[in-house]
């Protein structure tokens, strides 16, 4: 065995003076190269996700309790070494100038925030300055609204129940913002050490009090679980990834985006070394045969060219880890500015999975080469034209493919984005097949009626009928992958982001009154206020599934649902809102409307595990109303409009106490116009959300960035595949052109009779790569992430084209030399 | 049929058929109809015949290479038949050698490089000096460290013949050996693989359609509609 190793090691040396390992070594080089450096970003952009989404919280966790948090609980994460910081929350009137107004009252301990900053500015709109706590006692600190809803400025004093509190700065942003849809009022911030001397907090008082904690993601973890199972229903402990549902939804999906990217490349991967690796293998036919006819057994074979394999795999995916660091590195350094803060710096397990992955990816696709010259007969040595066996390879490439599907989700952790992948190269390949076959079909027809390098071209591509399928299938996918990483920059990040225009509405409006909701619709059109539409609301919670209690149903162990614990909003309207989409069922028609019927929202569709035709039974204000699901719709979470789990048709909850709720786009400068709202409407609650919306932006910029770095270092990594896979058949095409330039061929009618033959190839790979291209991408758009489906008529256009020109482009690198030299040389030379 | 004892290969009857290339009408064509053969220890033999006669399969056959449809074939009275292609595999790495037409060099390795690969391959740790002994044998000590690609046709199979003598083979395979080389070149290494074959007292066993290459060895066989017959005979 060692000595088969230190023979597979020597040949390897001296088929590396040889020069004859390039190809497969740039090909393992890049694979893990661009594997390592996507994990790697991913990974860094995942938590500069958390952090942001931690800063989100103001903290890693956040315990909220409506009583005091147990000292038992503090202790244990002291313990366990975690940071704490304590804040009381209440709503309460602010007195100043003879003005009331009732507010948010947030006290925080001297080490809030423990992540992130509170934004702060000496005037209504001056410049905001970073501080790391909160105001100190007798101070307090003011969202700009209430400055004027007060009539205050800056050093005033206000009245906070007994206490007289000094106004030294314009509160701008508070980390813990995630809780602004819980305060129905501006907010103030204050030392919590002043609470008590205020007088506001008696038995009975309506608080909430907030535990925030820091530290490592271990100790959290431990300490979530230990205290998760000691909650009661009104105390709740929120993660990075909680928070809002416009933030989740947007973090998830700028993942997914991640994950695509990160999967096309580790495909295209899989590709380059399939290629290289099958190149190796027929490189290396003659080699076997001749060792087979010195009396190696098919044994040492396999363990002389493993050993080979393994060392080239590590010594390759070594130098792609480091390149892939240093790579991603560049990147993170480029992006610094952008990110307006250092990124953390990634863990390193993606340069352990890269090296990994690149090892397994080697052997799976390297198998049937070996297996291969593990039976190469040693009669080819006398017989040149005897093949290898080429039994059940389909069985060996189905191993390969199954391993790379394997590596795509591993890499990813998202199976169904990984099978949507696998289809789409499926059906890709298969369509692949058969047009080629056909083209192949039509070529011999129209054949005779040819002439001159035309002729010869086509002639070629019958000829090497198999290889140039092969070949199609290599530059198809290697294209469809380049592509989709293009659409998916282009076309499917801009849709994303569209979603999301300049002027998204970043307030909500909620507890409108039913015979407030045309006055509003008036004052908002007067102020040129766009907004969507005005929906009405019900609070109802679900009681039954099917006429069974739900607590009977989630008995077996099953944690309640969130969504069972509190009331939802219902809602009814006649037709579905904008951001909405049916993905089973139909919406109501005129034999539906005004039946009990409902629509529900795919998530909790799937965490309630329901279907269309279950029923579900609401308590809506002490009586109690079923319904059964007519259609699951999915809901676009960020795009901040109002959205409802559970939809009525008109007519069905009607006569319940109902408030309306309106979102709508307001400008920093015309903020002004909150108060005259406030003032016009006084029993409305305005919702200022912007900060929630500048964080999804900013997690869109991000990803769509990310995504140009990611595309940028595919599309070099496809186009070395294109040249690996054009390498591949090149020695057969340059020793036909040399028979036929000593035949007397001349120049040109050699370069013509190439650029027919590459021209077509690269227009046939580019339009089979396009029909891939759309497969995959419908049920991107459809099912993962819930966009219109639309051809794209460019890229039907172009693609082709473009294609055909870079396979030309590499098909004259490679006969460069080819119609310079003398036959003789190039005789010699092949 | 009797064996003298002094006999390193023994065919009998053997029977080649393949398929016809036209699959679909299940017809076999017959390449050797039943093949009786002697090969004494020392001898040179020849195997001539016109191209496409078989001499190549049969040579195939008696190294081992291929599997006969029928028929025995015996090495150093060891039933190759029978064997497996492991076995016999590792029945040519101790007693076979080969030398082929197209010489059968690895270009990524060096003249030295090449004749030590057999040795390597049963790893015996004096391949390198074995090896540059035979390429001083053959001519070739300075141009040890060249590619095969910068050497000449002659110089190629030279170093070929020196790779097929490092194992000290007992029984030396030639396949055309002298088949791409020029009259005065393959005359040369004509005299060489026979001087080598003389010192090393192994046994040759050319297939050729030189009729001059087939003059130096001590029998001559014709190949013809699938069956061996003296040269002598057939001229007559």
């Amino acid at each position: 065995m060692l000595n088969e190793f230190r023979l597979g090691a020597r040949l390897l040396k001296r088929d590396w003076t040889a020069g004859e390992l390039k190809v497969l070594l740039f090909a393992l080089i890049i694979a893990v190269t661009s594997m390592t450096s996507i994990g790697l970003f991913i990974k860094r952009i995942d938590n500069v996700m958390l952090d942001q989404s931690g800063e989100f919280l103001g903290a890693n966790l956040v315990l909220q309790s409506p009583k005091k948090i147990s000292s038992e609980t503090i202790d244990y994460a002291h313990n366990l070494n975690l940071n704490t910081s304590h804040s009381l929350n209440f709503s309460s009137v602010i007195v100043a100038n003879n003005n009331f107004q009732l507010s948010h009252i947030k006290a925080v301990d001297k080490h809030y925030p423990l992540l992130s900053h509170i934004k702060t500015s000496n005037d209504l709109y001056g410049n905001e300055t970073q501080r790391n706590s909160g105001p100190i006692a007798g101070e307090v600190w003011l969202v700009p609204r209430l400055f004027s809803l007060l009539d205050i400025k800056l050093g005033d004093t206000i009245e906070l129940g007994e206490r007289l509190l000094t106004v030294s700065a314009v509160l701008k942003h508070d980390p813990g913002q995630a809780f602004s849809f819980m305060s129905i009022a501006p907010k103030l911030l204050m030392n919590i050490n002043d609470v008590e001397s205020t007088g506001i907090v008696q038995p009975g008082s309506r608080l909430t009090y907030m535990v925030g904690i820091t530290g490592k993601k271990s100790n959290r973890t431990t300490f979530e679980k230990w205290l998760s199972p000691k909650l009661n229903a009104s105390q709740k402990i929120m993660g990075g990834t909680e928070g809002s549902e416009a933030v989740n939804s947007a973090m998830e999906k700028g993942k997914q985006y991640l994950s695509l990217a990160s999967m096309l490349s580790v495909m295209l991967s899989g590709i380059a070394i399939a290629i290289a690796a099958n190149r190796y293998g027929e490189r290396h036919y003659n080699q076997a045969a001749l060792m087979r006819c010195m009396g190696a057994q098919q044994k040492n074979i396999i363990r002389i060219f493993s050993s080979q394999l393994l060392i080239l795999g590590v010594i390759a995916c070594g130098i792609g880890c480091l390149l892939g660091y240093a790579s991603q590195q560049i990147i993170a350094t480029l992006l610094k500015d952008f990110f307006n803060s250092t990124l953390p710096a990634a863990s390193l397990s993606p340069l352990f999975n890269g090296f990994i992955s690149g090892l397994i990816t080697l052997f799976c696709f390297s198998l049937p080469s070996l297996l291969r010259l593990k039976s190469i007969p040693p009669l080819k040595v006398l017989r040149d034209d005897l093949a290898p066996l080429s039994l059940s390879l389909w069985f060996i490439y189905g191993l390969a493919i199954l391993c790379i599907v394997g590596i795509m989700w591993w890499q990813s952790g998202e199976l169904q984005l990984t099978i949507m992948v696998l289809l789409g190269s499926i059906a890709c390949g298969a369509a692949l097949f058969i047009i080629s076959t056909l083209l192949v079909a039509i070529s011999k027809l129209i054949l005779p009626g040819l002439s001159g390098p035309w002729k010869i071209g086509l002639q070629q591509i019958i000829r090497h009928k198999k290889q140039n399928q092969l070949q199609m299938l290599a530059l198809g996918l290697s294209l469809m992958i380049l592509m989709l990483i293009f659409l998916i920059r282009n076309d499917l990040m801009m849709r994303w982001q569209n979603q999301l225009p300049e002027q998204a509405p970043n307030h909500f409006v909620i507890n409108i009154q039913n015979d407030e909701v045309e006055p509003i619709k008036t004052f908002l059109q007067k102020n040129n206020i766009k907004t969507e539409g005005v929906y009405p609301m019900v609070r109802g919670r679900i009681i039954k599934i099917n006429g069974v209690d739900i607590l009977d149903r989630t008995t077996n162990n099953k944690k309640l649902d969130q969504s069972l614990k509190r009331e939802l909003n219902l809602s009814w309207n006649n037709s579905i809102q904008a951001n909405n989409q049916i993905i089973s069922g139909t919406w109501w028609n005129k034999d539906t409307q005004g039946k009990p019927y409902i629509s529900i929202e795919s998530g909790l569709a799937k965490r309630l595990n329901i279907d269309i035709g279950d029923s579900i039974t609401f308590n809506v204000a002490d009586q109690e109303v079923s319904a059964s699901i007519l259609n699951i719709r999915s809901v676009q979470w960020d795009s901040f409009q109002p959205n409802f789990f559970i939809i009525f048709p008109d007519g069905i909850i009607n006569d319940f106490p109902a408030t309306y709720i309106s979102s709508f786009y307001l400008s920093s400068e015309n903020k002004q116009l909150l108060n005259n709202i406030i003032i016009k409407f006084p029993t409305i609650t305005v919702l200022e959300i912007d900060d929630i919306m500048n964080q999804v932006k900013s997690i869109m910029q991000q990803v769509s960035s990310t995504i140009g770095y990611v595309m940028l270092f595919v599309l070099f990594a496809g186009i070395v595949v294109l040249a690996a896979a054009m390498q591949s058949s090149m020695e057969v095409r340059i020793q036909s052109a040399v028979i036929m330039r000593t035949l007397g061929a001349r120049k040109s009618f050699l370069q013509r009779s190439h650029l027919t033959e590459f021209a077509l190839l690269g227009y046939l790979s580019g339009l089979l790569a396009v029909i891939g291209t759309e497969i995959i991408s419908y049920f991107l758009y459809t099912k993962i992430f819930s966009l219109n489906f639309e051809l794209h008529f460019m890229l039907w256009l172009y693609g082709p084209l473009f294609t055909s020109i870079l396979i030309v482009l590499i098909s004259l690198f490679y006969t460069r030399d080819i119609t310079k030299l003398s036959p003789t040389k190039v005789l010699r030379y092949t | 049929m009797q064996t003298t004892s002094d006999a390193v290969i023994v065919v009998k009857n053997l029977i080649k058929q393949v398929p016809a290339v036209n699959k679909l009408d299940n017809q076999q064509i017959d390449i050797l109809t039943g093949v009786n053969l002697e090969i004494k220890h020392g001898e040179s033999l020849a195997i001539i015949g016109a191209s496409g006669s078989g001499k190549s399969t049969l040579l195939g056959l008696l190294a081992g290479l291929d599997d006969a449809t029928n028929g025995d074939i015996l090495i150093d009275q060891q039933n190759i038949s029978v064997m497996t292609e492991d076995e016999r595999a590792s029945l040519r790495s101790e007693k076979v050698g080969f030398i082929f037409q197209s010489f059968q060099l690895l270009p990524s390795l060096t003249a030295l490089e090449n004749v030590m690969l057999p040795m390597e391959l049963q790893s015996k740790k004096t391949a390198a000096t074995d090896a540059q002994q035979l390429l001083q044998r053959v001519g070739l000590k300075d141009r040890q460290h060249h590619y095969p690609k910068q050497l000449s046709g002659g110089e190629q199979q030279r170093v070929a013949i020196a790779r097929a003598f490092i194992t000290q083979p007992t029984i030396l395979f030639a396949d055309e050996p002298t088949g791409n080389l020029d009259k005065t070149t393959g005359q040369n290494v004509i005299d060489l693989l026979f001087n080598m074959n003389r010192e090393s007292n192994t046994t040759l066993v050319i297939v050729t359609h030189d009729e001059v290459l087939a003059k130096h060895c001590d029998r001559c066989l014709v190949l013809q509609n699938g069956t061996l017959s003296d040269c002598e005979q057939v001229n007559a």
